[in-house]
């Protein structure tokens, strides 16, 4: 198991990835340590949501990638 | 004492032919149970000033009874009150007392809300509720009524209450003398500093009573007198135009709101003010000129405490305050101070109001503490078995209130008791407690709009 991402501390542009294995690029942090608002930029088991815009939950974040 | 379902209040404990309320409404666990779902539940509170709120996202932390509520405008603009409890396992959504903020989220299971009260996040939504929840139904509880009335803010639980004009009724002059200018433009004020929150070891009553206009208790504030504490370093107020003014008590008998007020002669001229501060003593005689230059019947009244039915207190003169009386417990009261002053005041004028109003209101103002050890021991010494079978006794000045007063040519609404040589009467105190008991044994709303019985009464 990685360790917890502190997602309080990502940015806007950050790109994370899921559990699900989806890239996710951060669009706006509300800093409450539970949410981010991101948009999916790749998700191998649900292509449909790339391009989409998510509430994306801070256990969900299990990588940060790069940012931008 | 056991209470009989909720039956009895009047004209068993509350006894206003022989003027005798029972102890038991201020001490009695099980009636101040019941207070918060026939009264607080029922009637419309107040949460606080659009001020507070000026941005979308931004936030206060309120009250309505014992309940957290969220005075929120959301991301459009919209002005909302929230219940502060997370629709899932009822966490507090926010643990702040204002702020901004994009969502509200739950820090027990995470739960989040947007600042329009919509579920926007449920974590695991797909994989643990399979994408079932329906999301739409477990919004934020939002009040089934909101009012914002020249920049304050009301919120009412209940769907059948009638609307906040209605609610006030003809009292609404009075809350007018606090949200209007000093100089009579209409709603003018904005909050001074922050919001004076303390605990008083009393029933909420006690406060709400006291403000309906007890002017009989004078005399506990003689050292605030003695010591000058008022704006011109004389007593507590800078009161000049009382030697002239009638002075009122005021209450309106199917609404439940009363005040004590002063009315001015026609044609009287400002009286010299705040003398120990030139530029504040010339703001006030130049606000006093305009107010007396506009039309409208205010322009001859000075505001003095009164109560918005239940527990809105207001002083709309020296200091110029709200306060709310929040329920804690029957023997508990979570007071908030609310502080105004005219938006255009100069900062000067501001600095020296706030100095003065810290100095009178407030926990550690001076005649508010004296006000406090009344209650705090009065409560306390009616709280035995002995105690408790001596009721309290509200008989000043019974029958001695008339209807349609009019001192030249300026009409008051409802029953007014002249205080002009009387000093003091109980009728403000016996109409909070008429209407109180009303609210126990209403069973709806329609039982308790008398006036709209009334008025179709008369068009038949």
């Amino acid at each position: 198991m990685s360790d917890p991402v502190n997602i309080r501390a990502l940015a806007a542009g950050t790109h994370v990835v899921l559990a699900s294995g989806a890239e996710v690029e951060i669009v706006s942090n509300p800093e409450d340590g539970v949410w981010l608002f991101g948009r999916y930029l790749s998700s191998a088991d649900d292509p449909a949501m790339v391009g989409q815009e998510e509430m994306i939950f801070a256990q969900d974040v299990v990588e940060v990638r790069s940012r931008e | 004492m056991p209470m009989n379902g909720t039956r009895g209040y009047h004209p068993g404990l509350v006894d206003l032919a022989s003027g005798q309320i029972s102890r038991e409404i201020f001490v009695n666990d099980d009636i101040y149970a019941q207070e918060q779902e026939r009264v607080f539940a029922r009637s419309w509170l107040f949460i606080g000033h659009e001020s507070q709120i000026p941005n979308p996202g931004d936030f206060f932390v309120s009250r309505m009874g014992e309940e957290s509520v969220i005075l929120c405008r959301d991301r459009a603009g919209a002005v909302h009150v929230f219940l502060n409890s997370c629709r899932h396992r009822g966490m507090k959504v926010c643990r702040y007392d204002d702020g901004n903020t994009t969502v509200f989220t739950c820090p027990y299971h995470g739960w989040s809300y947007g600042t329009d009260g919509a579920l926007v996040g449920v974590p695991f939504f797909r994989e643990a509720y399979h994408s079932e929840l329906d999301r739409g139904k477990y919004g934020l509880a939002e009040v089934a009524q909101l009012c914002c009335y020249k920049g304050t803010v009301w919120a009412n639980w209940d769907s059948s209450a009638p609307s906040f004009h209605e609610y006030l009724g003809e009292f609404r002059r009075f809350l007018d003398l606090i949200l209007d200018g000093w100089d009579g433009r209409e709603g003018q004020a904005e909050l001074l500093g922050g919001v004076q929150k303390w605990i008083i070891p009393c029933n909420w009553k006690f406060p709400a009573e006291n403000f309906s206009g007890d002017t009989y208790h004078n005399i506990s504030h003689r050292s605030v007198d003695l010591v000058g504490a008022g704006p011109s370093g004389r007593s507590r107020r800078d009161y000049g135009e009382l030697n002239v003014a009638r002075k009122l008590h005021v209450a309106i008998p199917d609404r439940g709101h009363q005040t004590i007020t002063y009315a001015l002669p026609k044609d009287h001229q400002p009286q010299p003010a705040y003398q120990s501060s030139p530029e504040v003593a010339e703001y006030f005689r130049h606000c006093e000129e305009e107010r007396r230059r506009r039309p409208g019947a205010n322009s001859r009244l000075i505001g003095a405490p009164g109560e918005i039915f239940p527990n809105v207190a207001l002083l709309p003169r020296q200091p110029r305050t709200l306060a709310v009386w929040h329920p804690v417990n029957a023997h508990q009261t979570e007071v908030w101070r609310f502080f105004f002053v005219d938006r255009d005041a100069p900062r000067a004028v501001k600095n020296f109001l706030r100095d003065y109003y810290i100095r009178y209101s407030g926990p550690a103002g001076m005649t508010e503490q004296d006000d406090m050890e009344n209650w705090n021991y009065a409560h306390a010494a009616s709280r035995g078995v002995i105690a408790r079978r001596y009721p309290y006794t509200y008989q000043m000045g019974m029958g001695h209130a008339v209807e349609n007063y009019d001192y030249e040519g300026l009409r008051m609404p409802g029953r007014v008791v002249d205080l002009t040589k009387a000093q003091a009467s109980e009728e403000p105190m016996r109409n909070l407690y008429r209407r109180w008991a009303q609210f126990m044994e209403a069973d709806s709303w329609d039982q308790l709009m008398t006036w709209r019985h009334t008025a179709a009464q008369a068009a038949q």
